[in-house]
């Protein structure tokens, strides 16, 4: 169907313009729309095509509808079609004209062919016009109980159109309980299925307003319709297979006899041609014995070989959608296929997409057994042509590495690595011996020697430079040249763009000059004196905090700069088991292939910046200046442990709303209000502000009584607060909506701290010392708004608050959320605490 | 919410719309345009198959020189709309007679519109079977002049199979001969490392088979396969016979197969569909006889010149013979002269795939023929980047072989009418993805000392 909107737009070259095209038509169709000449359908037939292409190229030929219409009359089934297709496309936007159709398309529902029957009637329900749907009940009435079991099937589908159309039609016409007699009693396992999707619709919208829906709802997964469902399951096609599936996986059975029932009847869809069947019943069989640990594991296992088969199989589109699920069942066991992994090798012409996959899973499923064979094979695909696959193969050596198998060959392979003198084999090789030498510090005299052998040169990815760096600073005792490659290094201080390189070569001088103080001295000197002139804010103040360090104490700086480091053990994980367990609930779907859980990708919400709008012009317009946004979120996101002055950070943050158009997000209803006077911190700047204060806080906190660290003392010790929290702001969204209110209390001001109270700026401050952060502020004198989040120090339980302040009346209204309630009075206490001490 | 589709578009290479079909109103009709300037005109189009621009989600895949996107709006189900674009393209080809392109489309537009109202209504999919929608979609397809299939079709008024349970058959079919044909077609994948073990290999099988029988038939199919033999020698409490017998990892089949049926006795019965379809695919990966194995030696001899010596060996019976068999032997873009040497086929370069292809049509068993060739490269200063060594890559066919060694025992076929049928079974074994890895030696000396050499290595039957 051809949307008016883009009738209007200038057809590609190939393309006729239409207008003569169309009054031609117009004319032709008008003389045949008399004419009874024998022959004259073949004619027709012509001109309709003709009108059915220029329809589909984009041309409006709206303008001939009436011509069609008279032409209608006819006992040609494939003319009908035609005709009743175009009179779909059109009849929205011309709704008079529709009516003319309302006539034809009304008598062809009484024709004595079913055929007719049954398209005439999906014709009428596809107008889509409102003052219509008057006429629609009646056709649909009697469609329902047509004895032709095409005519219910169209019938079915025909309500749902209906009811989107318009919703109170459809329920008043009680057309809901019909389907559902019919889906219980129809002999037609197609009318059945059909009717299952229309009342899954329609009762999933009716919900939200009405109870009896819901229940209806919730009917739908219980025992008598799953049961009575499942033992038709042989009739239904394969694609209604896949509706009583996953309706399937939503049913709870009673006890575990039920369950093996279920599973026993099912198992013979795993050999199913549908690799979609096979996934649903995947999907009913993970859900069903989710509770059941063994059976689970049986489960995963009996899923295997079905799965290996459907990935080997079909094209790479669909090996990809069960790639997927593949690889999500992998992480989430990777023991079980851990002897499988020979499946996960890429293959030299796979499409990169797939390969992307299989390493993630090739990593793993890496034990003791098998880590050898794979990484031989992923050191192969380091040669590859296809750069980002070979990198992220390199990754994915060093990944294996850090999960601690057979390190010993992999350190081998990776100096390797760097040897082979391709720049982004050597980028990405370097990044990983620096994580390797952050966990394995008994590695460093091997990897010294290699690293120490590499031309700062040929090294010019800003991540790649600043590993290399790193380890000339934290290594420089062991490397010959160090003190002179970082002199060369600052040399170039001017040359070099990437501020995160910057910074780390100020780092790494500074510890280079603490273990070998002669000769980096004037290499100290010179690369303070660049870093103090820089344009950077950062890095300008990383120098001079620096400098002022150094000149306090040298002793102290040390320990601020260079203290004894502990291995790591464990890098952080990026993705959080409440999300990986809301992306396996949504097996089989989308979910799995974006890698993130639905609400992210449907609701309005969580879409950000890429709204979508009708408008193509804005479209491209919002994808623009999402990109020149990104670079400026990336730097900040890179600088993580940067020490930003407070009014810098605000200006970044205007600036980088102004030019994205980013609309704040929405907290509830009441805060849309006030929303435009909220100065959002958006989720980069609230990963960072809390952890760059901190910074400072740690620093100083080793000794220097200059500045003294904000006494820990205010929190009372029945509740420990984590002092590092972070929460994104999509998180703090997704939670407050979904708590309820645990506590909402009213807390008076000190006078004192009324009078501090000039801009939200001053309380924020003032909260994230008592580890009270701020995610959302807004408002001015007398009124502020602001929502703060805390985390508690042992476990990851969130307190979300919204604080209405009013100066005036020295009142401040709270309202707390928090995922463990019994603790809230104890959290409700410290924020009355903290913010009685506001500017005391 | 379950699989409702939103739109569909067929689009040409440059964009350019073919068909389309707008399902429901909860997308806007501008969609096509995203996905030309989001997906088709960036470097996106061949990152993944599943894109989210704004809240929609699209689904594309490309057949010959059509795109084929599917919109949703709601969080879909990927592999159904996969494997209904599939369905749907195989469904327009038995309505085309074959080839399914731009052309095609463009001269049956109409028809197509035909079937996507069929096929799926308001989002959902219906029916898709060629054989009952052949029933009353009745505008026949422009069919190709070269296609000779016969267009014998009787279109009874028969709307009460349209939606039948046995959705796949019609009754009352007569032929004068009882035919039926059965391919059984495997592709070997393989990658070897250069050195001769085997670092993955398996079969992907499928049974394709061509039915003209009258009435309403009941087959059944007998393999060589472990668990289906030792059912049956259970069944018949009589011991099995000695011989062959091999091990299925996985097998699906066609709907028309009782899979109740298989699953308890282990037989494979069926009634078919008229005409060609796909009976089992099947998969596996044990004691797989690989019918060619290749021995590369390159020598990298300075900057400017390689020799590259392949030795491939048939090892399948000496009355059998391979066709069409094709190497390719990777060398690098700076490749100037070549000269060759071979004991059977035709070798030449070619510059556009930068590989040496070696061609042998008519490849008899147990033979060892051999190439080798001399490149000179031109020697360029700033080529400081090595070559990469893709693997060897190599096509054949082998017919009346099957690598993973399976033999249809029997098929019988039963009806009422007690009719005598011919069966016919061929047997061909293709290459998928056999490839020779050339890497191991990139840095001169082996990565990792092979621990395990022999561990998957395995000698073919003689």
């Amino acid at each position: 169907m051809a949307p008016p909107a883009q009738a209007h737009r200038s057809p590609s070259p190939s393309q006729p313009s239409g207008k003569g095209e169309v009054s031609d038509l117009k004319s032709q169709l008008r003389q045949l729309a008399g004419s009874r000449a024998p022959g004259i359908d073949d004619s027709k037939r012509e001109l309709f095509k003709k009108v059915i292409s220029y329809m589909t190229i984009g041309i409006d030929v709206s303008a001939v509808f009436g011509e069609m219409v008279m032409c209608s009359a006819t006992s040609d089934i494939v003319l009908k079609k035609m005709c009743y297709l175009y009179v779909g496309n059109y009849a929205k936007v011309n709704p008079d004209l529709a009516l003319l159709t309302i006539n034809f398309l009304q008598r062809d529902c009484k024709d004595e062919d079913p055929m007719i029957r049954g398209l005439a009637l999906r014709s009428l329900c596809s107008l889509r016009v409102a003052n219509l749907v008057e006429y629609l009940v009646g056709p649909l009435g009697l469609g329902l109980k047509d004895n032709n079991s095409y005519v219910r099937t169209v019938a079915v589908i025909g309500v749902l159109k209906l009811y989107h159309i318009s919703a109170p039609t459809c329920i008043d016409a009680d057309f809901p309980p019909t389907l559902k007699h019919l889906m219980l009693n129809d002999p037609d396992p197609q009318v059945v299925a059909n009717c299952l999707s229309a009342l899954q619709e329609i009762w999933s919208l009716e919900a939200s307003t009405s109870e009896e829906a819901s229940r209806e709802r919730e009917a739908l997964i219980s025992k008598p319709v799953i049961y009575y469902l499942l033992n038709r399951i042989k009739e239904f096609s394969e694609w209604a297979q896949c509706l009583v599936l996953e309706l399937v996986a939503k049913y709870v059975p009673l006890d575990s006899n039920e369950i093996f029932d279920i599973m026993n009847l099912l198992e013979d869809r795993l050999q199913h041609a549908n690799g979609a069947v096979v996934l649903s019943t995947i999907k009913v069989f993970l859900h069903l014995t989710l509770s059941m640990t063994d059976v689970h594991q049986q489960v995963y296992e009996r899923i295997k070989a079905p799965l290996l088969t459907l990935v080997s199989s079909g094209s790479p589109e669909q090996s990809y959608a069960v790639l997927s699920h593949l690889h999500i069942l992998v992480m989430r066991a990777p023991f079980i296929f851990a002897s499988d992994y020979k499946h996960f090798y890429c293959q030299y012409n796979e499409p990169s997409y797939v390969k992307k996959l299989k390493l993630e899973m090739l990593t793993a499923v890496a034990n003791e057994s098998n880590t050898y064979e794979i990484v031989t094979e992923l050191c192969e695909y380091a040669a590859n042509v296809d750069i980002p696959i070979a990198r992220e193969s390199i990754r994915a050596v060093g990944k294996i590495a850090l999960q601690q198998y057979d390190v010993n060959a992999i350190v081998d392979r990776l100096l390797q690595f760097l040897e082979m003198e391709k720049d982004y084999v050597t980028a990405e090789a370097l990044v990983l011996v620096k994580d390797l030498l952050r966990k394995y510090p008994q590695w460093s005299h091997d990897c010294i020697a290699v690293v120490g052998s590499i031309s700062s040169q040929n090294v010019q990815e800003p991540k790649a430079k600043a590993a290399l760096i790193w380890m000339l600073g934290e290594y420089s005792q062991d490397m010959q040249d160090a003190p002179y490659i970082l002199e060369s290094l600052t040399e170039n201080w001017e040359e070099e763009p990437s501020a995160e390189v910057r910074l780390h070569l100020l780092t790494a001088v500074m510890k280079c000059f603490f273990k070998r103080p002669p000769e980096t001295q004037k290499v100290l000197g010179a690369a303070l004196a660049a870093g103090l002139a820089d344009f950077h804010q950062d890095v300008h103040d990383r120098a001079l905090f620096y400098y002022r360090l150094l000149q306090y104490n040298v002793s102290v700086a040390e320990r601020v700069v260079n203290p004894p480091k502990q291995a790591v053990s464990v890098f952080a994980d990026t993705q959080s088991s409440e999300i990986k367990d809301r992306i396996f609930d949504e097996f089989n779907s989308l979910s799995v292939v974006y890698q993130k859980p639905s609400y992210m990708f449907t609701d309005k919400d969580y879409r950000g910046p890429f709204e979508f709008s009708d408008e193509l012009g804005n479209l491209s317009i919002a994808a623009e200046s999402a990109d020149n946004v990104v670079p400026a979120q990336g730097v900040e996101a890179n600088d993580k442990d940067l020490l930003l002055s407070t009014s810098e950070k605000e200006e970044i943050r205007g600036a980088t709303f102004n030019v994205s158009g980013y609309s704040a997000p929405l907290y509830d209803s009441s805060a849309a209000s006030v929303q435009s006077e909220l100065a959002i911190i958006s989720s980069t700047s609230a990963g960072s502000a809390p952890s760059s204060s901190l910074a400072i806080d740690d620093l100083l906190g080793l000794g220097l009584s200059a500045a003294p660290a904000p006494e820990p003392a205010s929190v009372p010790p029945s509740l420990k607060l984590n002092s590092k929290a972070i929460l994104d702001p999509g998180t703090f969204q997704q939670k407050w909506r979904q708590l309820p209110i645990s506590l909402s209390q009213e807390f008076s001001l000190s006078p004192e701290g009324v009078a501090a109270l000039t801009t939200p700026q001053a309380l924020l401050w003032h909260m994230q010392g008592h580890s009270i952060h701020c995610i959302a502020s807004g408002g001015h004198s007398p009124n502020f708004k602001f929502f703060f989040f805390a985390q508690k120090a042992e476990e990851s339980s969130n307190f979300l608050v919204e604080c209405i302040i009013n100066t005036s009346s020295a009142k401040a209204q709270v309202k707390i959320k928090a995922d463990d309630q019994s603790t809230s009075q104890a959290f409700s206490d410290v924020f009355q605490s903290a913010l009685s001490k506001f500017s005391v | 919410m379950p699989v409702a589709a939103s739109a569909i578009y067929f689009l040409n290479l440059r964009g350019d719309v073919l068909i389309n079909r707008l399902y429901r109103d909860d997308v806007g009709g501008n969609m096509v345009d995203a996905f030309r300037t989001h997906i088709m005109q960036t470097k996106e189009l061949g990152t993944c198959p599943v894109r989210q621009i704004g809240g929609c989600s699209f689904f594309y895949m490309r057949i010959s020189n059509v795109y084929i996107v599917i919109v949703v709006s709601s969080n879909a189900n990927v592999a159904c709309a996969f494997k209904f674009v599939v369905e749907a393209v195989a469904l327009f080809k038995s309505y085309f007679g074959g080839a399914f392109d731009e052309d095609a489309i463009r001269n049956n537009f109409v028809l197509i519109y035909e079937l996507l109202d069929e096929i799926m209504d308001f989002g959902y999919p219906q029916n898709l079977s060629p054989e009952i929608l052949k029933l009353y979609i009745t505008q026949e397809g422009v069919r190709s002049p070269f296609s000779s299939k016969p267009t014998d079709r009787p279109v009874p008024n028969a709307t009460l199979q349209v939606t039948g349970a046995v959705g796949w058959r019609r009754e009352g079919l007569v032929y004068k001969k009882n035919e039926v044909f059965l391919d059984i077609v495997e592709s070997v994948n393989l990658l070897m490392s250069s050195k001769g073990s085997v670092l993955r290999c398996d079969v992907t099988g499928k049974i394709l088979m061509k039915c003209f029988l009258s009435g309403m038939p009941d087959l059944k199919l007998g393999l060589n396969d472990k668990i289906g033999l030792e059912k049956e020698s259970q069944l018949k409490s009589r011991p099995t016979k000695s011989g062959k017998t091999i091990e299925l990892d996985d097998v699906t089949f066609h709907q028309c197969v009782n899979l109740t049926r298989f699953n308890s006795e282990k037989t494979v019965s069926f009634v078919p569909p008229d005409g060609e379809f796909e009976l089992m695919k099947y998969r596996i990966t044990e004691g797989v006889n690989l019918p060619f194995r290749v021995l590369p030696t390159i020598k990298e001899l300075g900057r400017t010149r390689m020799e590259v010596n392949v030795k491939i060996k048939s090892v399948f019976g000496a009355k059998m013979f391979a066709l069409g068999v094709v190497i390719k032997i990777p060398v690098p873009k700076q490749t100037a002269k070549t000269s060759f040497q071979v004991t059977s086929g035709r070798a030449k370069y070619n510059a556009s795939i930068d590989c040496l292809v070696w061609k042998i049509r008519k490849f008899p068993g147990q033979t060892e023929p051999t190439m080798s060739a001399e490149v000179e490269l031109i020697s360029t200063m700033a080529e400081k980047k090595s070559w990469t060594r893709p693997p060897i890559q190599m096509e054949f066919q082998v017919p009346m072989f099957t690598a993973s060694g399976l033999r249809v025992r029997f098929l019988k076929v039963w009806e009422k009418s007690g009719y005598n049928t011919v069966e016919w079974v061929r047997y061909i074994t293709k290459a998928g993805s056999y490839e020779i890895s050339l890497m191991s030696r990139a840095n001169g000396n082996p990565p990792f000392l092979a621990k395990v050499e022999l561990d998957e290595f395995r000698f073919l039957q003689s």
